[in-house]
């Protein structure tokens, strides 16, 4: 008999293990989309969300703006309230400034350190940035704060992705 | 910060800055106050996603604590005790409790971290865009809380 004769259990041990990689691999396949897909769905950009503010009222004055997006992840969607800090800058050009803390992701406010006024300031560990969103060296934070893309229809705000800031 | 693997990474890389830890303290009632209770641990886990959102880099938010109702004072007290002394034992300096049951308000020197209480509101009997104008003037409290104790 030749060597080379696969024997019963050999052959039921290769198809069973074949067998059961192929139902691994088909179990693992869904949950491997399911956990990039909300990554790539954010990465496809080029989308502005309608926020209620009117771009007539917008003042020099950093304000807080709500604005709601869809979110969906692999067991809900959702809608998930996100934060812009809007003011128009001295040539009235429009500046949406993300909240987010570049140190550890606090949310971060206008005005509300009474010992550094007219800065934005993050309560967790005194971070703060000036009014065109660059840090102030010397606080946690290493950069400064992301800037919303930002669009304008029938004098409304309209808040897009969010773009590293640019030195000051 | 939050309870899951991705976000525990970025805690065990910045432990120094987490300080705080927060506990939600829920109630399981099947008894009349079924419903009510349901409510308490929704509203309970909305508004702990938002603080922990607005203060991700220095809270980090534990899981729910449950219990059922009809536990006795001691039994609760000890529960909440174990769990505040594990966290400080781990580190963190300041260690609050969030609840909306009143019981914990019976014996608020019993316990070893400090307590949040926060009446419940019945979200599901709100509109959407209610809930959140009444969520953010909640955080705003709990934020008065949380900085008084930091600076202290
Ligand atoms: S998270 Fe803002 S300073 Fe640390």
């Amino acid at each position: 008999m030749s060597k080379h004769r696969v024997s019963r259990r050999q052959f039921l041990s290769y198809t069973l293990t074949g067998v059961g990689g192929f139902m691994a691999a088909g179990m693992l396949m869904p949950m491997v989309r399911f956990a990039v897909d909300p990554v790539l769905k954010a990465s496809e950009g080029g989308d502005y969300v309608a926020t209620k503010q009117k771009v007539d009222d917008l003042t020099e004055e950093p304000k807080r703006v709500d604005f709601t997006i869809k979110q969906v992840d692999a067991w809900y969607e959702s809608e998930e309230t996100q934060t812009a800090w809007v003011y128009k800058d001295d040539k009235g050009e429009i500046v949406a400034l993300s909240p987010v803390c570049k140190h550890l992701g606090c949310a971060v406010a206008w005005n509300t350190d009474k010992s550094n006024p007219n800065h934005f300031f993050c309560p967790c560990h005194y971070g703060l940035y000036t009014k065109d969103g660059a840090n102030v060296p010397g606080t946690p934070p290493l950069a400064g704060l992301d800037v919303y893309e930002h669009t304008t229809k029938d004098g409304i705000l309209y808040l897009g992705a969010v773009k590293p800031h640019k030195g000051a | 910060m939050k309870w899951t693997p991705n976000e525990v990474d970025m805690f065990l890389q910045a432990k120094e800055y987490v300080d705080t830890a927060l506990i939600p303290l829920v109630p399981v009632n099947f008894a009349e106050n079924i419903k009510q209770s349901a409510s308490m641990k929704d509203f309970t886990e909305i508004l702990t996603l938002e603080i922990e959102r607005q203060f991700k880099g220095r809270i980090m938010l534990l899981p729910q604590l449950a219990y059922l109702s009809s536990w006795d004072e001691p039994k609760r007290l000890e529960l909440a005790a174990d769990w505040a002394r594990g966290l400080k034992e781990q580190g963190f300096a300041h260690v609050f409790y969030i609840t909306s049951d009143s019981e914990w308000r019976v014996n608020e020197q019993g316990l070893e971290g400090s307590l949040i209480w926060i009446p419940s509101i019945p979200l599901e009997h709100l509109e959407e865009k209610h809930k959140r104008p009444m969520i953010d003037d909640q955080v705003r409290q709990v934020l008065a809380i949380f900085t008084r104790k930091w600076h202290d």
